[in-house]
């Protein structure tokens, strides 16, 4: 790591005027589990120049529910989401993508507006500034590409994002999308759906780089409704997903009457699967339902050489998500 | 370029009950400053990109990788580190636990996986076997010597329930 200017935020708007001052040049920290990973290997082209703690502002830890659904704060832990009996009891899809998100002394300090903001793990974006230096990918508004030739085996089977083919590597991202959360930062309430942008640049996100999320609303679930999340990854207890789902489905009568299904670790942004949310709608969810569902899931899938084997994992974890909310 | 006034900053912060002034740089992490700066080099460094555990230290009483996390945030801190186990020369039960269940082969991973034990007993007195898997899942040990070290854990629970009059 190369020294920066480092600054304790006191309130919001101190940390956005910070921001502003250091222009383009600046990074909020909050649990840094994912920043100070990028500050150590150098990824970006320019090394920034200020760093702003939002740990020393007050007011941004809380976890509470009122009539609108459960407020979370921008600095909440995944830790306290995935030990939270509240969070458990009514929003059980979001408490289990925080408890399978990386590993427990990284949940302790990974909060869930990081967990949504984190970039890319793309290993040439993520290339260290050692040997041959930081990779000037298309991502970082270089010329090329270096996955879609190379090792592209954990990449993108939907297609690329203005030529980059690295996926959103978030778990609680889908959770939230399949909850139907609405993010809350400084300047505008963004509707979950609306939130990750690939096109953005090298974020992950829509976000201005003087905006900061300050709080995460994911409504109360209508009566019948339940919720559920699963993740393949290669070694259970640290590694990112090579392909996660979460669903939230509502029931009435025995039938269907909602459904949001969310995939990630597959396309540069969380992929919603809206045209397997469309068959369940007035059905009641069976075995076969939800098998049905998991091939509509994957069938404008456009696998790359090394990374078919995903297609399969799509499929069979949207089943298998659907079928964990029917129980 | 930059004012040379925010690259370098004063904290005060206990370690192993100790309060310390230390000037720290900003960039420097936790664990480089309780390892070159404190004399504390029973906290490991291995991977140094939080995927390993070596690091694992508490801060507040909650188990963190100390090489993610940068010193000059720590104002005001609670740190503990593997040195503030054993009290005048007498090892913690979880420390005793450790060597009579042979928790440690080449010794490498043993601060890490100790103090996450510590925060993991802490909270639950009483874990199952995958209540400590979870626990010690960003705690790596390339010996392989897991199967001891679960035992271990489950021992060093016995102990201390004993110690406390609960066992
Ligand atoms: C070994 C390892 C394994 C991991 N495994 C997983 C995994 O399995 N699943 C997973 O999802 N993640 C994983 N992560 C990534 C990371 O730990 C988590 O995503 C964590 O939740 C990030 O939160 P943080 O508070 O530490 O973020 P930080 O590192 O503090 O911030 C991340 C980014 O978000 C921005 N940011 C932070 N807070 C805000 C805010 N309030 N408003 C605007 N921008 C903000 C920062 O500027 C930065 O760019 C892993 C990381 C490591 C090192
Ligand atoms: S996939 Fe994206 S991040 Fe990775 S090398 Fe290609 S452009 Fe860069
Ligand atoms: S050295 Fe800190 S987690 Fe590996
Ligand atoms: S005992 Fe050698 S790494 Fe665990």
């Amino acid at each position: 790591m190369k020294r920066f200017n480092h600054f304790d935020a006191t309130s919001i708007e101190d940390a956005v005027s910070l921001l502003q001052k250091h222009k383009d040049a600046s990074y909020v920290i909050a649990g840094g589990s994912d920043l100070v990973g990028c500050l150590k290997d150098k990824i970006w082209m320019a090394y920034p120049e200020a760093i702003i703690n939002l740990k020393t502002i007050p007011g941004l830890k809380e976890i509470r529910t009122d009539e609108d659904g459960l407020h979370l704060g921008a600095l909440v832990t995944l830790t306290e989401i995935a030990e939270s009996d509240i969070v458990k009891k009514e929003w059980a899809g979001l408490a289990e993508a925080a408890r399978r998100t990386a590993s427990a002394l990284l949940r302790n300090i990974g909060t869930i507006a990081g967990n949504i903001c984190q970039e890319n793990r793309c290993w040439y974006y993520r290339y260290p500034n050692k040997i041959g230096g930081s990779i000037d990918c298309v991502r970082k508004g270089g010329k090329r590409c270096l996955a879609v030739p190379g090792d592209h085996r954990f990449h993108s089977i939907f297609g690329q994002v203005k030529k980059c083919i690295a996926v959103n590597p978030s778990d609680t991202a889908p959770a939230l999308i399949a909850l139907n959360a609405v993010v809350k930062t400084t300047t505008r309430d963004v509707a979950i759906d609306a939130f990750f942008s690939a096109e953005m640049g090298s974020q992950s996100t829509v976000l201005d780089r003087d905006e900061i999320v300050t709080e995460i609303l994911v409504p109360h679930p209508a009566p019948g409704s339940a919720s559920a999340f699963r993740k393949l990854a290669y070694r259970k207890a640290i590694d990112f997903a090579m392909v996660n789902c979460a669903a939230a489905i509502t029931v009435e009568g025995g039938n269907v009457i909602s459904a949001r299904i969310c995939l990630n670790g597959v396309h540069n942004n969380p992929r919603r699967c809206q045209e397997s949310e469309a068959l369940l709608i007035g059905q009641p969810l069976t075995d076969a339902l939800a098998k049905q569902a998991g091939e509509l899931a994957v069938a404008e899938a456009k696998p790359l050489l090394q990374n078919i084997y995903k297609v399969q994992m799509a499929k069979t974890i949207v089943a298998d998500t659907l079928m964990d909310c029917a129980e | 370029m930059i004012p040379a006034e925010q690259q370098t900053k004063l904290i005060k912060l206990t370690v192993n009950g100790e309060t310390r002034a230390l000037s720290v740089e900003t960039h420097w992490t936790l664990s480089k400053v309780l390892r070159n700066e404190c004399g504390h080099t029973g906290t490991k460094e291995a991977c140094g990109e939080g995927a390993c555990g070596s690091c694992t230290v508490l801060i507040d009483g909650v188990a963190v990788p100390a090489c993610m996390v940068l010193a000059v945030e720590q104002e005001g801190k609670e740190i503990e580190t593997i040195e503030g186990l054993s009290k005048g020369g007498t090892l913690h039960p979880i420390q005793e636990a450790w060597l009579e269940e042979y928790g440690a082969q080449c010794g490498f991973c043993s601060p890490g996986m100790i103090m996450s034990t510590k925060a993991l007993l802490s909270k639950n007195p009483d874990p199952t076997v995958d209540e400590i898997k979870e626990a010690i899942g960003g705690n790596l040990c390339i010996c392989n010597n897991y199967e001891h070290i679960i035992n271990a854990v489950r021992s060093a629970a016995k102990k201390m329930a004993k110690e406390q009059g609960r066992g």
